[in-house]
């Protein structure tokens, strides 16, 4: 119901403290509101009865010996600051007045409100000229037929009612302290832990398998909950290792006989005089040079693709890479009269295995001048998108046809615009993908508005580790 | 030449393979001794003097990183040449971490482990070739510039080519694979697919050689290419 109110992207911890601010801000509101309503009433009927008391007091010493014994109380002293007494004649003139100066200010009527007998009292609310502040006085008709007056400013209790408001204010800005205590260990027992496992989570997608998550500072929930996801991942990882040395010893199986024939068929082309047997052998040499390359590429794209391949990471700036590449593939370029270009107007350093992703690139580079046709044209271009670095590699070929696009990725699929005298088995797409994937990277494919297609790579940027 | 014969210790625990090494290497005028075993190869350089080792990464005892780790901490410098069927990066470095000096993986032709251990003896015994007066038929070569001079002609080289034409002309006479090239030249450790190094040769050939005349550079099918001074 709350989050509605926050914007999306604002994080718990912020949330959780406006949220509690506010809660104790409106609590302590309502409680001095209601408070001081309270006291105000309290203090407003304890002065009524002050003033009553104390008006029955002078009427009473006024109707025993007459003004100078009010004239002796006053001369004797000790009279609150805050009171006053006014004696008036039954015309309205004025007989008797000690209003000290907190007193002051106030219009003070001539006659009672309303006709009155002898001992008979009033109380009348008057307001202050200039302040908000109010007197409460009592009348009182004397047996002489004069009007005592006995008022008592409010202008204490408003102090007092402020002071005790201000108390009040200062103990909620204490408990919303106190009451941030649970929001610190909220953060850091619960939110903290979410974030660092979300962080180990995040590394793990880019294809990590030694990180484990670790959260020593969170509730026991969370903490079961990472002994379990680690539980997982170990299990993965021995299955990794596991896949690995298969593939070592399935590279070793198959590359050792391949050897002993090769060199076998070169003793025998070697000694032989007889040109058809020597060239007989060289093919026989040829086909087991492909052989142990398939074989490699076969290994490498199953490894790549279970996370199982051993990446020697290094820096190294991928324009230089490139246009390494662009070097690499030039004769050959000119030889089928085709046009290379390189787009790489950047540096761009990256963390990566150097010869796994010029493996890539090249796949790239080799289907692009397979399917390009002569006076054709090929580039190869390095872009940034956000976060990530882009290599591209663009030609003038047929382009793929919709079941392509999915499709020229997965092992042995060749696309529709392959023949019968284009190379290859329909590997070196799924071997680039399994490349890219070890290095937490992305592939994709799309035709190109102009005609031919166009192959990318993306990379994370200097977010891999080293294996 | 520079190179005088070796004596070489091969270690490896396929049988068929050591017999073919064994022959190439004494029809290039080596001699070796051949051991199965990591435990037997340690013994033996204790006992024999030896050029240099020709190690199997797969041992049935041990493997070869550790043997070359003991042969280093036991005082042996001579230079180790690596055979393997594992081929990633990952490996080469762990090989040549561990104290040896080069690679070769499976399966290999000769002319590229020999024209290895030759570069390996090269170096231990600190010999360099003479920089001047190389000539290549009528050609002069100017290293210092990279081009070739011929009675008031000159050729130009991109630094890639000239980097080709040293490698081939370092093993002169000997037929240098393609995996071989890519990997000196280019520093590439995998088929890049298109006929790249063909292309390449093609340019250079067409650089250095007379028109219709035959060529310095030639190709031998299944096995290479291998530069041959021509007059």
């Amino acid at each position: 119901m709350f989050s509605k109110l926050f914007p999306k992207r604002l994080p718990s911890t912020w949330r959780l403290g406006l949220l509690l601010t506010v809660l104790i801000t409106c609590s302590t509101g309502l409680c001095i509101t209601v408070a001081g309503w309270a006291m105000r009433r309290n203090l407003s009927s304890i002065a009524r009865a002050v003033v009553l008391d104390d008006l029955g007091e002078y009427a009473v010493l006024y109707n025993r010996n007459g003004l100078r014994e009010i004239t002796e109380v006053f001369a004797a002293g000790g009279h609150e600051e805050s009171q006053a007494v006014r004696i008036t004649s039954a015309e309205g003139r004025a007989i008797f007045e000690q209003v000290p100066e907190a007193v002051g200010g106030y219009d003070w009527p001539d006659h009672a409100p309303v006709k009155m007998k002898p001992s008979e009292t009033m109380l009348v609310t008057i307001q202050h000229s200039t302040r908000d502040q109010h007197l409460l006085a009592g009348c009182q008709v004397l047996d002489d037929g004069n009007v005592l007056w006995f008022g008592r400013t409010d202008a204490e209790d408003i102090a007092y009612v402020d002071h005790i408001r201000s108390q009040l204010w200062l103990a909620g800005l204490a408990s919303t302290a106190f009451m941030l205590l649970p929001l610190w260990w909220f953060v850091r027992h619960v939110l903290n832990p979410v974030n660092e496992l979300m962080n180990s989570a995040r590394t793990l997608a880019q294809g990590r398998t030694d990180e484990r998550l670790i959260a020593p500072h969170a509730v026991p929930e969370l903490q079961a909950f990472a002994a379990a996801f680690n539980a997982g991942l170990d299990r993965i990882d021995a299955l990794t290792s596991e896949l690995q040395s298969a593939n070592d010893n399935l590279a070793h199986e198959l590359r050792t006989p391949l050897a002993r024939i090769r060199g076998n068929l070169e003793i025998f082309h070697d000694h032989s005089e007889n040109a058809q047997a020597r060239d007989a052998a060289a093919r026989g040499m040829e086909e087991i040079d492909r052989a142990a390359d398939l074989v490699q590429t076969i290994l490498t794209t199953r490894a790549g693709e279970h996370q199982a391949l051993k990446l020697h990471l290094e820096p190294c700036d991928l324009r230089e890479l490139l246009a390494q590449l662009h070097d690499l593939y030039q004769a050959a370029a000119d030889e089928r009269g085709l046009r290379f270009d390189l787009e790489a107007p950047f540096p761009q350093p990256a963390l990566i295995d150097r010869q796994r992703i010029n493996q890539a690139i090249a796949n790239l580079l080799d289907n692009a001048f397979a399917y390009t046709p002569g006076r054709g044209r090929v580039t190869l271009a390095l872009e940034r998108r956000g976060g990530q670095i882009r290599i591209l590699v663009k030609d003038d070929g047929p382009g793929l046809s919709d079941s392509d696009f999915q499709a020229v990725w997965r092992r042995y699929t060749r696309g529709s615009a392959a023949t019968a005298n284009t190379p290859g088995m329909g590997l070196g797409l799924s071997l680039v993908r399994a490349l890219i994937h070890a290095h937490g990277g992305q592939t994709g494919c799309r035709n190109r508005e102009e005609g031919g297609a166009e192959f990318w790579i993306d990379l994370p940027v200097g977010e891999a580790k080293s294996r | 030449m520079l190179f005088s014969t070796m004596h070489l210790l091969l270690v490896e625990d396929d049988s068929e393979l050591a017999r073919q090494t064994g022959l190439w290497l004494r029809e290039a005028g080596h001699s070796c001794a051949w051991r199965e075993k990591g435990g037997a190869a340690l013994v033996a350089l204790g006992t024999e003097n030896f050029d240099a080792v020709i190690l199997d990464v797969g041992l049935p005892d041990m493997d070869g990183f550790t043997v070359v780790e003991q042969m280093r901490v036991r005082g042996f410098t001579l230079p180790v040449l690596f055979l393997t069927a594992r081929d990633n990066v990952t490996d080469r470095v762990r090989g040549l971490k561990a104290g040896g000096d080069d690679y070769v993986t499976k399966p290999f032709a000769v002319e590229e482990l020999m024209a290895r251990l030759e570069a390996l003896q090269r170096r231990a015994i600190g010999g360099v070739q003479p920089a001047v007066n190389r000539h290549l038929g009528r050609w002069t070569l100017d290293p210092v510039k990279r081009r070739l001079h011929a009675d008031g002609e000159t050729v130009e080289l991109s630094p890639r080519e000239w980097t080709l034409l040293e490698v081939l002309w370092a093993n002169e006479g000997r037929t240098l694979t393609k995996k071989f090239l890519l990997e000196k030249v280019w520093d590439i450790q995998f088929d890049p697919g298109t006929n790249v190094v063909d292309a390449m040769i093609c340019r250079l050939r067409r650089k250095i050689d007379a028109p219709g005349g035959p060529s310095h550079l030639q190709t031998v099918r299944g096995k290479g290419y291998v530069l041959q001074a021509v007059s």
